[in-house]
């Protein structure tokens, strides 16, 4: 029977993963890890999902488990974040983005409504 | 430094509300007129970012301040009166959505279902050079950067109209998971499907956009 081949994946110089396959022993323990927690495919939609609601305390420690080995979930987990940190201030800073401004017809309609409601 | 479009959020150096409201009624400042001068553009300007439709946007904006024309009696002077402005069209823009959900279905789940296949290899792994970067600068710095809000606009505009709408409800209104499903008839399954396509695309846009043009 022949076996599949992994798709070649090369770690590029930035992977900062505190668990990385360059010895034999690490490469049993990065295979155990990604074994026993679910893949980036998955995991990025489970941490899209804890923005929401709470997860389960058993997959909540598969994350943590799956960072150890992955640095690339852990970044995007961290980027969700940021993306709600830095959303939730979009409208105080609407006057720092360029787009169209009330027309004068619709300025002089809103007035004459403001002094007949 | 002054901000184009306008002044920030802030209401300045602390004085009582109540001393805010005599001051303000005192030199005739609750004239609703001026806040179409004042605030109209960028009460417009977000309302279009939200619905995306011009007159939708002007219709929101008329609403809006219609509304703070009637409870102006009850503006506590806690927040700036552009922000109590906006705390109105928030809500009016929810009010806006609720209706439409009505009307139409919210749910996309067509959208983006395949756009980012290419980040992962068959396995389900990232491919790793394609994987997250690290973002610098932190978010509270980000903050004051007006290219940055430009950006993050632009990429908002190129998600898909229902996929954009659930994430600006949850994120930028910040109103909870329940509540936007049942304002816009969907399921919670798939409001998370598409919260999860809408934070994977905008992401996504950010980094190559913002994030790696600064490197």
């Amino acid at each position: 029977m022949a076996t599949k081949t992994p798709t070649p994946n090369p770690r590029p110089a930035d992977d900062t993963s505190l668990l990385q396959p360059h010895g034999w022993l690490q490469k049993i323990l990065v295979w155990i890890v990604s074994e026993a927690t679910p893949k980036c495919r998955d995991v990025v939609r489970i941490l899209s999902e804890q923005m929401d609601h709470e997860l389960p305390l058993i997959t909540r420690w598969k994350l943590r488990l799956h960072f150890v080995a992955c640095c690339w979930c852990e970044r995007y987990m961290r980027q969700l974040h940021y993306l709600r940190e830095t959303a939730r201030h979009f409208p105080q800073h609407i006057g720092e983005v360029q787009g169209p401004a009330l027309s004068p017809e619709a300025r002089l309609r809103l007035k004459r409504v403001l002094n007949n409601p | 430094m002054e901000q184009p479009g306008g002044a920030p959020f802030s209401s300045g150096p602390a004085e009582s509300p109540a001393a805010i409201i005599a001051a303000m009624r005192g030199r005739g400042q609750t004239n609703p007129e001026r806040w179409v001068d004042e605030h109209g553009d960028l009460l417009f300007r977000y309302a279009l970012v939200r619905v995306r439709r011009r007159e939708v946007a002007e219709d929101l904006v008329q609403e809006t301040l219609l509304s703070a024309m009637r409870s102006r009696e009850k503006f506590a002077g806690q927040s700036s009166e552009r922000s109590w402005l906006f705390g109105i069209l928030k809500h009016k823009i929810s009010d806006y959505f609720r209706e439409l959900g009505r009307e139409t279905s919210f749910t996309d789940l067509e959208s983006l279902a395949d756009e980012f296949s290419e980040k992962f290899v068959p396995e389900g792994y990232w491919v790793h050079v394609k994987g997250p970067k690290e973002w610098k600068p932190e978010a509270d710095e980000v903050l004051h950067r007006a290219e940055f809000w430009q950006t993050m606009r632009n990429c908002l505009d190129k998600l898909p109209e229902r996929i954009a709408n659930v994430f600006m409800l949850r994120e930028m209104e910040e109103l909870e998971s329940k509540e936007i499903c049942s304002m816009l008839s969907i399921s919670e399954s798939n409001l998370w499907v598409m919260l999860h396509r809408a934070r994977m695309a905008l992401r996504e846009c950010l980094e190559i956009n913002w994030f790696n043009r600064e490197k």
